[in-house]
């Protein structure tokens, strides 16, 4: 129910770090080969002008290693900070609404339905979802709308929206 | 307590990579190449760089890649088994204190086989359809040693009884591994028993990591 829009957005992130990871992985790998047969050629042939050539080679591609690696670190953090930003406001709304849903004196079940009809469910699907008779579930809804003081579902949702931007 | 229970755990891509890695190249060189071949030799250098990689993220990663997180710890181990004894589970953000010990164990069991393949076998081949490597690298090693004609036998002698150390050195790390892998497969159906999937789905490459 809570935004595939979202979960999409995470999935392409997560793509997109173990893009840059596995990149961070090849340099690794490429990197590594090449210093130890450079390795082998100054143990094989000596010191030469050749080996000045390989040694900057060889301090590129540990440096692009570093660099993949940080970035990796990087876009981990800051997908994590934004984890935990979301987090925390989906909780505050979620406190927010509870507090709103018992200064109005919802019961325990009018605030499952509030909360449901805030979600966008219509009455057919609240029933469902609660195990309910549709009746029941209009009842509830018109007080609901009733003790919040507004006329009905878009109401409802506004009020909160307003709260949302101050 | 109950946000710690609900965070769900995640390995980040570097460790997945690198694990998946260094199985993947675990099986080759158990399996697929010939002993001391190119390709054996090539396959360990991978395993080296997947493992220095591993390493280098342990030291800067995130902080459940960190060895910070998962310190060498017996008494903490003992305390684990403790728990497991008491029934008692308690997530862990990062390894838990007995696997921490089995992912030190295996890494140091890895290191002691890359490095006594790589003072037996050199540099990796550039051909690795290459018959033997072997030859061309006794060339080299030896060379130094029979530069200096005064002590030329002696020298050559520690040479023989280093390669065959290092022979020694190169098959007991890999059958101990062997053994670690069994043991750390075990641990891991455990831990699931126990703990439940979600230990494997966060290794896993497709695992669902930011599911709630
Ligand atoms: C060649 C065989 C294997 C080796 C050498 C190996 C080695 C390791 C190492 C070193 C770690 C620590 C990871 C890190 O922190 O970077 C690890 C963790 C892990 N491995 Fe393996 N592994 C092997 C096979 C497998 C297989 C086949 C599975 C699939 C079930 C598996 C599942 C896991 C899991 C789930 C963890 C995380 C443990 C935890 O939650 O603490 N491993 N393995």
């Amino acid at each position: 129910m809570n935004g595939n829009v979202t979960s999409n957005r995470m999935k392409g992130r997560d793509r997109q770090v173990t893009l840059v990871a596995a990149i961070a992985v090849v340099q690794a790998i490429a990197a590594t080969f090449f210093v130890a047969d450079a390795i082998g050629d100054v143990a094989a042939d000596g010191l030469s002008t050749h080996i000045v050539i390989e040694g900057l080679i060889a301090f590129a591609l540990f440096a692009g290693v570093a660099l993949g690696v940080w970035q990796v670190r990087i876009m981990l953090r800051l997908a994590q900070r934004r984890d935990e930003a979301l987090a925390i406001a989906s909780g505050a709304l979620a406190e927010h609404i509870g507090h709103r849903f018992s200064e109005w004196g919802l019961t325990d079940a009018e605030s499952d339905v509030a909360l449901f009809a805030l979600k966008g469910c219509d009455v057919a699907e609240i029933a469902r979802l609660r195990g309910a008779a549709a009746g029941t579930v209009r009842a509830q809804l018109s007080r609901i709308y009733a003790k919040a003081g507004v006329t009905g579902q878009a109401g409802l949702v506004s009020l909160f929206f307003e709260d949302l931007l101050g | 307590m109950t946000a710690e229970l609900s965070a769900p755990r995640r390995w980040d891509p570097i460790v997945k990579l690198t694990h998946w890695g260094i199985v993947v190249a675990i099986i080759l060189n158990a399996i697929v190449t010939e002993e001391g071949s190119g390709w054996h030799v090539r396959v360990g250098y991978g395993l080296a760089a997947l493992l220095g990689l591993r390493l280098l993220w342990g030291i800067v990663g995130p902080h459940e890649a960190r060895f910070t997180a998962f310190p060498p710890s017996p008494f903490r181990a003992i305390g684990h088994i403790r728990e497991i004894g008491q029934g008692q589970v308690t997530h862990h953000r990062s390894h838990n204190p007995l696997g921490a010990l089995m992912v030190y164990a295996i890494w140091a069991c890895l290191a002691a086989i890359i490095a006594s393949g790589i003072a037996m076998a050199g540099a990796p081949p550039s051909d690795p359809f290459a018959a033997s490597h072997e030859e061309a690298e006794e060339h080299a090693v030896a060379s130094p040693a029979t530069s200096d004609d005064e002590d030329e036998d002696e020298r050559e002698e520690e040479g023989g009884a280093g390669e065959e150390m290092m022979e020694e050195i190169h098959e007991i790390g890999v059958n101990l591994l062997y053994v670690l892998i069994a043991l750390h497969l075990m641990g891991v159906v455990f831990e699931t028993r126990r703990s439940g999937r979600q230990i494997v789905t966060a290794m896993l490459p497709w695992g669902n990591r930011r599911s709630r």
